[in-house]
Order: structure tokens, then sequence, then C-alpha cells
């Protein structure tokens, strides 16, 4: 599983840089911030214009970016035949799937992770304690990975599609119908059922997809 | 050790509402070496590929050293080796690190052997997959899937592209791997003359049916090519059973007949022939004669 989970990432090394720098550059941009803007009031203060401001451009980015990396790692497989190969060796098609989807994950941790640590460890360095609403991070993060890693399910759906134009469509409309789920509903778990039973049934489809497919 | 490595059970398989595959039943012992033969787009890649599992049949069971194809766990698989036709590699790897990958998947690697094998090839470790010749491709996926030391090799069109020495370096490769006790090799081939110096059985599919399944020897021994000439034209009917393929041309006629014996001898000379004589046929001549458009199909033999 390891070789397998290292080959997806070495296939799809440019996700992963870019990840990267999206989520450095998030972390630098944050703690400046934060620094920056700290003894101002939080509502009406350039620091909280600053994250809005950064937030619409970088949930595009997530949206638009994970499925086209599980567009991309399906798409390049069903193309030059790396299943088909791969299949050939000691290895089953359930292990190069869920290879495949770990490696996904890994993708998007790389974005979410550093910035998660990032805001908690700001939040209690700067933030008064709110005994309301004590973590919104915890559940901000959640929502944020199950919608990311939602829509990298799509990605792989359409990639592995012979057919491109209709799941591409379906896709995209699919991916914008999470975002206004999330401003209606707001971060919890709500939003986080309702992510958690799309996801299920897109895995399941990409399960039967690949596994009856020939290859 | 006389079991199946290789199980076919009523195998039938459509592509886009066209039969390609019509009820294919086919047993391979274990060490035996089977060459599978077809004309062009007649299924044999598709039979390789729905016993390997990387093709669902529409109907039937294909069974691989006792597991269903469907169902092939990494351990059975570990055990097969697969050249597949046109030397189905990642493209845009290079060699080393194809071998790197193939090596870390295994769960057995001969590195003596394998080492052996790039060399005699001379195999370029820092070339990409895709900038290599067919040939080199095919002796690349020849030495990766020998590497494991396989209890079964399964080789789809191996020769494919390669010059004379190569295919002659595969073909010993090959007897070097069937002196190995209990190696099942199943092979499909358009060239004959290396099925016939290697294969112990041969399948011949011909319109989605295997209309031949026996030994080579058998299968030279039993179908005969007759040339008659008859003192005036040639009688339409011979009243023979089993005629494979007759061709009639005025005076003369061409028949292949499979299980010729004395009653079929004794048959022919009620028409008296001005002359009778039997055509040598090689594994080439029978092929044809089995695969022409009009053949009829010879009962497994």
């Amino acid at each position: 599983m390891f070789t397998l989970i290292k080959r997806e990432i070495e296939d799809h090394i440019a996700y992963f840089l870019g990840a990267a720098i999206l989520s450095s550059t998030l972390v630098v941009l944050s703690i400046w911030a934060a620094y920056n803007y700290k003894d101002e009031p939080p509502i009406y203060s350039i620091g909280l214009l600053y994250s809005i401001g950064l937030s619409i451009p970088v949930i595009v980015i997530l949206v638009i970016g994970f499925p086209a990396m599980g567009a991309s790692q399906m798409y390049t497989d069903r193309n030059r035949k790396i299943s088909a190969f791969l299949s050939a060796l000691p290895v089953t098609r359930g292990r190069i799937l869920v290879a495949r989807i770990i490696t996904g994950i890994l993708a998007i941790l790389t974005v979410l992770a550093p910035l998660t640590i990032t805001a908690t460890v700001l939040w209690h360095l700067l933030m008064p304690p709110v005994p309301i609403y004590p973590c919104p991070i915890f559940d901000m993060f959640v929502t944020a990975l199950l919608m990311v890693f939602a829509c990298y399910c799509l990605g792989l759906l359409t990639g592995w599609a012979s057919s491109k134009v209709t799941p591409t469509l379906a896709g995209l409309a699919l991916t914008f119908v999470l975002i206004p789920l999330i401003m209606v509903k707001g971060f919890g778990l709500h939003t986080a059922v309702i992510l958690v039973l799309f996801i299920i049934a897109s895995l399941i489809r990409i399960w039967q997809k690949f596994m009856s497919t020939a290859l | 050790m006389n079991e199946n490595v290789i199980e076919v059970e009523n195998l039938v398989k459509y592509f886009d509402g066209r039969c390609v595959l019509d009820g294919i039943n086919l047993k391979v012992p274990r060490g035996c070496i089977y060459g599978l033969l077809g004309r062009n787009a007649s299924g044999k890649t598709t039979i390789i590929r729905i016993l390997l599992g990387l093709e669902p049949p529409t109907r039937g069971q294909t069974f691989l050293l006792g597991a269903e194809s469907a169902n092939l766990s990494a351990k059975v698989h570990s055990r097969i080796g697969y050249v597949a036709e046109g030397h189905n590699l990642i493209q845009n790897y290079t060699v080393g690190r194809l071998i790197k990958l193939c090596k870390d998947l295994s769960l057995h690697w001969n590195d003596k052997f394998f080492e052996h094998l790039t060399e005699t090839f001379r195999l370029p470790m820092d070339r990409r997959i895709g900038q290599l010749s067919i040939g080199m491709r095919a002796q690349l996926n020849l030495s990766l899937a020998l590497a494991i030391d396989p209890e079964l090799l399964i080789l789809d069109d191996p020769t494919l592209g390669l010059d004379t020495v190569a295919r002659r370096q595969f073909l010993e490769l090959a007897i070097d791997l069937i002196g190995q006790q209990n190696r099942t090799i199943l092979f499909s081939s358009h060239i004959l003359s290396d099925v016939e110096r290697i294969a112990d059985r041969i399948g011949i599919l011909a319109g989605g049916k295997l209309v031949v399944d026996c030994a080579l020897e058998e299968l030279k021994n039993r179908v005969k090519k007759f040339r008659l000439i008859f003192p005036e034209s040639a009688p339409e009917n011979l009243y023979l059973t089993e005629i494979v393929n007759k061709e009639i041309e005025g005076r003369e006629i061409a028949i292949t007949v499979t299980n010729w014996n004395q009653q079929k001898q004794n048959m022919l000379e009620t028409f008296k022939p001005s002359s009778c004589t039997e055509l040598p046929m090689s594994l080439e001549d029978i092929f044809i004669e089995c695969t022409k458009p009009d053949a009829v199909p010879l009962a497994h033999l």
C-alpha cells in the first residue's frame, strides 16, 4: 500500500507542491494579519476584511483544485492504462483505488492541517476566551475537510467516466451547491452529516465503477 | 500434480452487441505450454484479459490457479507473470523507476535472474519507456514478468516487434523456463513457427469458438490434406465426414479432413481417383485451413 501511495504522490507531485505553497502563503498571511490588527476590535477590523477577502479565492481554489486532482488521477490512469499494468502485478484494484483516495486526503491535509494548527495557536494566543462558542476552528476544519473531500470525490468520478462533458458539468454544479450549503447551514454537525452522506454515495459509485470497468 | 492451472467454462463475451467469444471451454493443466492461435480480432487477447480479471465476461466463469478471475488476490497475482499485447507499460516512467515499482510491489523478486535478463537485453535504466523501441519495451516487459519466477506465465503476442535475434533469445528463455518443473505457459502469437517450436498443446479460435483444442502432435497426426485428381470432372460430394475444407477445380479436389482412417480411405477409393497425394501440413497450413471463412468447425480433437 505504501508503494502505491508513494507512486500516486510522485505522479501528482504538482498538486502537492501547489497545496504546500497555498498552505504556507495562507499561514504567513494569517500570522501577519493577526499580529498587525490584533489591537483593533474584531468586528469592522481590517484584519477581518482581509480574512473574508482571502477566504473567497481560497475556497474557489480548493473546490476547483481538488476535483481537478481527482479527475487528473483517474484520467491519467485510464489514458495511460496504469491500473491495467498494476493489476497484472500483485495488486488488487481495490488497493489501487484506496491508495489513490488516501493520496487525495493527504493532499487536502497538506493545505488544511497547517492552516488549522496555525489558526488554533493564534486563537489561543490572541483571542480572549469566548465561553459561548469556545473553539470554532475544529468545526471549521472538519467542515472544510469534508467539503473539499466531497469535491475531490466528484473529480474522481468525472475522471473515470469515458464521456467527459456531462460529468464535468454535473460535478461543477454539485460543487457549487456544496458552497451555499455551508453558507446556509454554517459549520457544524448538520452540514457534516449532509457532506458525509454525499461522500459515502460518491465513494460507493466510484468503487462500483472502478471495480467493474474493463481496464 | 495434475490439476488445471487455467479453466474457462462456457465463456461468452459481447462487445457492442457483437459476439467475440461464444461458449469457450478450455482447460490447461499444470506444466503445459499452451499456444492460443487465431486471426486478428478472433478473441485471443479478450480471453487473456478476462482470465486476468481486466475485462468482465458477459457470461461464464474463468479460473486461474484455482481462483476465480474476477477476484484474484494479490497472492495469486504474485504467481502469475503477464506480458501484455503492445507491451502496456507506464510510458512516462524511466526504465529504472518502473523496475523499482514492480520490485517493490512484488512478493517475490529474483534479482539474479532479472540482472541477467537486463544485461542480456542491454536495457537503459535512465531512458523513459515512451522513448524505447517496441522491441526494447517487449524485452523489458518480458524481464519484469520473468523476474517474479512465475508459476504461470501469460504471454499475449510477446514477440511482436522483436527482431529475429531478440525473438530467438526470447524463445530460448521460454524454453529455459519450461525446463523448470511445474511452470505453465499460455501464449498467443501470430508467428506460428514460434508456437510450433515451444507449444505442446494448441487452441485455435475462429468465429468466436475454440475450433481446435488438442496436443500439437495429435493435431498434426489427425488433420490430413489430400490432393485428388480424377479422370473426368471431380465429384461434388465425396460422402466423407469431418471435412474441414474442400476446394474443387476441374478434375482436381483438395480436401482437408480430420480423423483420417481406413474407412475414409475406402470411401475415397470408390470414386476411383487417378491419383491421391497426401500433402504435408505444417501448423501454419492447419491454422489457415481451420480459420478459412467457409471452414467447417472441427470437433475437439
